[in-house]
């Protein structure tokens, strides 16, 4: 056989066929993968900032006398200062979430721009 | 040796359909697919697809495992796109892909298995046994899957990219000579194993 006839005889084998799921497999693995919500590094970040605020949590209260005590009271010191514990506050609150809700389910229509023909 | 008149297209046929029919050039599908568009790196894995796949086959001979190292191709060849350089063939650089993830593939074979896979494939069924039977071109396969695996490669790199020497020693990594010297090789095991067929036919 001659060099020819073999090269002709290798380009004339058809290229093996792809298992069908193939093509699927490889799309779904590249552009049809979602996107992560949070890339690597930035979920090291946040379970390493976790682990510290965890950390600082449980030594300020093993070291503080009266942790718990005083924790509560902090908390309704704000509470107070946010003028949570008025009656006046959550009217305030009502009256603009139904004002939105009600300008939100009015019906603007968007009018079409007249169009300027420069002849 | 008429191997093969089959229906399907031929492999320099499907690659230059690949290359030259399709409106898009690769580098303009690599532009676009860089810029977001997830349908133009489909259609390279369209193009692509079935070469890359023969690749891996081709070098590991397992079904799933070609399956697998065609698929990690792909993903690394994705993550890497920005890296491609402009004016590269493509086939080159997916087929250089492919072919590292096969040899890691292989690595790890041998590793696990603890031997050596042998370099050629035992002659009760090799080629000479396959030939009795089969169709020209099923004997023709059998005589390239039972090459040693540096001449596989090489034939099958030679059947996926015709007479680009080059661009073949790039995928392999191997010198210009080295490939050629294999090639030189390979084609006469080839004509070893076929030759008396060959001739017994035409007796």
């Amino acid at each position: 056989m001659t060099d020819d006839e073999l090269d002709r005889a290798l380009f004339a084998l058809p290229l093996e066929q792809p298992p069908p799921d193939l093509h699927g497999k490889i799309l779904a693995a590249t552009v049809l993968r979602p996107v992560p919500t949070f890339r690597q590094w930035e979920l090291w970040a946040l379970g390493a900032a976790l682990v510290l605020i965890g950390w600082l949590t449980v030594w300020a209260v093993s070291t503080t006398p009266e942790a718990g005590s005083r924790f509560g009271y902090a908390i309704v010191v704000t509470v107070r200062a946010l003028g949570l514990f008025s009656r006046s506050t959550y009217v305030w609150l009502a009256v603009g979430l139904s004002s939105v809700w009600w300008i939100s389910s009015l019906p603007f229509m968007a009018t079409p721009r007249s169009t300027v023909y420069n002849r | 040796m008429g191997v093969a008149l089959l229906a399907e297209p031929p492999a320099e046929t499907v690659l230059r359909q690949a290359q030259d029919a399709v409106a898009p050039s690769d580098d303009e599908l690599i532009a676009l697919a860089l810029s977001g568009r997830g349908d133009a790196f489909g259609t390279l894995v369209e193009r692509y697809e079935r070469a890359v796949y023969h690749l891996a086959y081709r070098t590991l001979r397992e079904i799933e495992e070609a399956k697998d190292a065609a698929q990690e191709a792909w993903i690394k060849a994705y993550r890497a796109l920005a890296s491609f350089r402009p004016g590269a063939k493509f086939a080159t650089w997916i087929f250089t892909i492919c072919y590292r993830v096969c040899c890691d593939r292989l690595a790890k074979r041998k590793r696990y298995s603890g031997e050596e896979p042998p370099d050629f494939a035992d002659p009760t069924d090799g080629p000479e046994r396959a030939f009795e039977n089969a169709e020209e071109a099923a004997r023709l396969r059998a005589a390239i899957e039972a090459l040693p695996e540096k001449y596989r490669v090489v034939i099958t790199l030679f059947h996926l990219q015709g007479k680009q020497y080059e661009e073949i020693a790039a995928v392999l990594g191997l010198p210009l000579g080295t490939v050629k010297t294999h090639l030189f090789r390979a084609k006469d095991l080839l004509r070893a194993a076929l030759g008396p067929t060959a001739q017994r036919r035409t007796t």
